[in-house]
């Protein structure tokens, strides 16, 4: 126990006394920004106003009016999107992507008309793509005679840059709603009525538990925490995967293993150095989350003076969840952890490592993938079987918990076994380290490593 | 316990890796309070029977006893091991680095801190304890590296080649604290390939090649046992007793004397009264001890 403690106090002591650490934890919650929100800002970022001629062939030019509006116009679904949710935006596929982002754009545009003047169309346009030669126009839309009738009827869009894909996305959007409003106007609908009519519904869910008890709204918070915390586990192991690693290898590359050994047994050492490096993990953690709460609580005050809102109502959850949520978080961080430990037996170098360990964030991707047919089916065999490994369990028990809960038994039996494997996986590697150290500079095959282990 | 003063008891011991045999059937006994040399040339088995010793890896048949019992983690704390392969961590200052080791040999505390005081004294090292082990020269890094093995005060102190690359200045520091261990009743093995320095300060050796004990004993009776009867001569006058085959099988002659190999069933008396007799004026008769160095070569290469 002694000699434990003293391995855990000295890499504790080590990493958290570095300049490394010091300057990780005040540039971490900077970096993280960066790589959030800047490219969700980026995404957004259009330089200067896009201008647009129309040619509306319609009747007396009627649709004219309504799509200028809708281009011009601020839409109020549209206002006030802040960069973050086009940050959240970005972590979904590519196609929501794109429109998301296009939505999310307070796109300016730049509307005039261009009126046919009984020319023929081709000369307006030939006078019109001139126009845009000489960059004193972005593009124009050729709006056909029909398209109010004919529901097949395309309308056209020329331009410089039809590569702009948010661009068209959004002239496409708000052209439909412009032209789709005028054809129910111009069948009879009320205008004044229009806006009501075409609400969109709200479905509010309510969840019903195995009891036949329904409970409150759902909030959809659950969900949030699910990917919460594979966000969480994934930051994490990133972050400190390497560092357990490193502190696996830094006795071999320095040469000490043997010493210690001569002291120490293999399994208190690993056991020693996992703990060792997750305080530190602990600690840097603490640090931000303080910071980030304390900013939290800072910008909610401000909120609620600026704008007189009496309290933020934050989404509810139930306490046990939070107790699930560290629980499978610790057992996810340790899982991965041992994972990097075990490589760190088998390789005489960081570098070499840190090649063999890029397998082990794909399992993690893999974890995700899979909460999502589980979200769909949480009692279905796949859920269960899912749930019950431990590379993939602390993201997709969790998911389970939140949507339907599971017996009791099948998340202890989770848990027990992720632990079990955090627990071999470290016999594992200390059988591996202390086996591989006395064949000091070679690199193992792996069929040479499952011979140490049988070895020893 | 048949022999209460035997510190570490080897028993009948064989280790393989694979298809590689490290060590066979190995059987030694080193006794407590002497300096045991574990002698052969690299890849003899050296490493491998220290490391069964101080329990890093198990026989795979055979005993070893330690202080007259199966060895544990709990004995473990009693033995000090400097390892040939061996480092610091470079990041770490040395009185950091010393408290450490010691913590792991379950000294602590106050007297930890006042061992490394002790001890970095000793070795004139006490203005180097803030420092960073990787601003130390290698050297330096050594002389830290032997405070680890003997920080805890331990009874069985283990080196393997602990004076390789290190300054005779400093070589004679080590050996004088290696000496006085002794003489306060350490028992200590030294694993070296340099027969001059095993020579000069094992009591008992024990020779290894290929996996095997080819050779073990005191010092002392292994020279009697491989005596040459070699003499080395210096005289002026008639040489013609040495061509005697009766008496000389070899002569070497050097600048300024000659080393001559008795015949078998020739004694040196006889050889001394027939140069005297034929009127030799004789200014040097000595009989020449064969140099451990001269029994590993021979030994080694005889069995090859």
């Amino acid at each position: 126990m002694n000699k434990f403690l003293a391995v855990v106090k000295r890499e504790y002591v080590q990493r958290v006394r570095s300049k490394f650490f010091v300057v990780m934890t005040v540039l971490g919650p900077v970096l993280l920004l960066v790589f959030t929100v800047v490219p969700g800002m980026l995404l957004s970022k259009k330089f200067g106003d896009t201008r647009i001629a129309v040619i509306d062939q319609t009747d007396g030019t009627k649709l004219y009016e309504a799509v200028r509006e809708a281009l011009t116009k601020r839409d109020h679904n549209f206002q006030g999107v802040s960069a973050s949710s086009v940050a959240e935006s970005a972590n979904s596929n590519t196609k929501e992507r794109l429109e998301k982002a296009g939505k999310s754009m307070t796109g300016s545009f730049f509307v005039a008309q261009a009126k046919l003047d009984h020319r023929s169309l081709a000369e307006v346009q030939a006078e019109l793509n001139q126009r845009i030669g000489r960059n004193e126009l972005d593009g124009y839309l050729v709006i056909p005679a029909d398209i109010l009738q004919n529901s097949d009827s395309k309308t056209s869009y020329f331009g410089r840059n039809v590569n702009d894909v948010f661009t068209k996305e959004q002239i496409e959007q708000r052209l439909n709603r412009a032209i789709s409003r005028q054809r129910l106007i111009d069948n009879g609908v009320a205008e004044r009525k229009l806006d009501d009519l075409s609400k969109p519904v709200d479905l509010i869910a309510y969840p019903i538990n195995e009891k036949g008890e329904q409970g409150t709204k759902d909030s959809g918070a659950g969900f949030a925490m699910v990917f919460a915390l594979a966000f969480l586990i994934y930051i994490t192991v990133l972050l400190y995967g390497q560092v357990v690693l490193g502190a696996v290898v830094e006795e071999k590359e320095t040469r000490i293993a043997e010493i210690l050994f001569s002291s120490v047994r293999s399994f208190t050492l690993m056991l020693g150095k996992l703990i060792g490096v997750s305080l530190v993990a602990l600690t840097q953690m603490t640090i931000w989350g303080l910071a980030f709460g304390a900013l939290s609580v800072w910008g909610i005050t401000v909120l609620q003076q600026r704008m007189g809102i009496e309290e933020l109502s934050l989404p509810h959850l139930p306490p046990f969840f939070l107790v699930y949520f560290f629980l499978f978080f610790a057992l996810g961080y340790f899982v991965y952890a041992t994972i990097y430990l075990l490589v760190g037996s088998m390789v005489t170098t960081t570098q070499e490592g840190g090649q063999v360990a890029l397998p082990i964030v794909f399992m993690l991707v893999a974890a995700l993938y899979m909460s999502f047919p589980v979200i769909r089916s949480p009692n279905s065999a796949f859920a269960f079987w899912v749930s019950m490994i431990p590379f993939f369990s602390p993201i997709t028990m969790l998911v389970r918990i939140v949507s339907q809960q599971p017996p009791l038994w099948q998340i202890a039996l989770s848990l027990v076994i992720g632990v079990v494997t955090v627990v071999g996986l470290l016999w594992l590697a200390a059988r591996i380290y202390r086996v591989g150290m006395l064949m000091y500079g070679k690199k193992a095959t792996i069929p040479e490593v499952l011979r140490w282990v049988k070895q020893a | 316990m048949s022999n209460q003063t035997s510190t570490v008891l080897v028993d009948k011991v064989t280790k393989s890796f694979g298809e590689f045999t490290a060590v066979s059937n190995l059987s030694l006994e080193v006794r407590a309070g002497r300096i045991f040399g574990l002698l052969g040339p690299n890849g003899a088995g050296k490493t491998t029977t220290i490391r069964m010793i101080v329990n890093i890896t198990a026989p795979d048949s055979g005993a070893i006893k330690i202080f007259g019992r199966q060895i544990t983690p709990e004995l473990q704390d009693r033995i000090g091991y400097l390892p040939e392969e061996r480092g610091l961590y470079k990041k770490m200052k040395i009185g950091d680095q010393l408290r450490f080791f010691a913590e792991l040999k379950n000294v602590k505390g106050k007297d930890a801190e006042r061992r490394v005081d002790e001890w970095l004294a000793k070795l004139k090292l006490t203005e180097w304890k803030n420092k960073k082990s990787m601003e130390l020269s290698k050297g330096m890094q050594q002389k830290i590296q032997f405070i680890t093995a003997v920080l805890h005060d331990p009874d069985l102190l283990i080196l393997d080649e602990p004076f390789s690359g290190l300054d005779p200045v400093n070589v004679e520091l080590l050996k004088d604290i290696v000496l006085e261990l002794k003489a306060a009743g350490k028992t200590i093995i030294f694993s070296t390939h340099q027969m001059e320095v095993a020579e000069r300060i094992c009591d008992d050796i024990c020779l290894l090649n290929r996996s095997r004990k080819i050779l073990s004993g005191s010092i002392r009776e292994v020279k009697k046992s491989f005596d040459r009867n070699t003499v080395a001569l210096r005289f002026e006058g008639d040489d013609g007793v040495l061509s005697d085959p009766a008496l000389v099988t070899k002569v070497e002659r050097h600048a300024d004397e000659t080393e001559v190999l008795l015949a078998e069933g020739a004694s040196a008396q006889t050889l001394l009264r027939r140069l005297v007799e034929s009127g030799a004026a004789v200014s040097k008769f000595e009989m020449i001890e064969p140099s451990l160095n001269d029994i590993f070569i021979a030994k080694v290469t005889e069995v090859a």
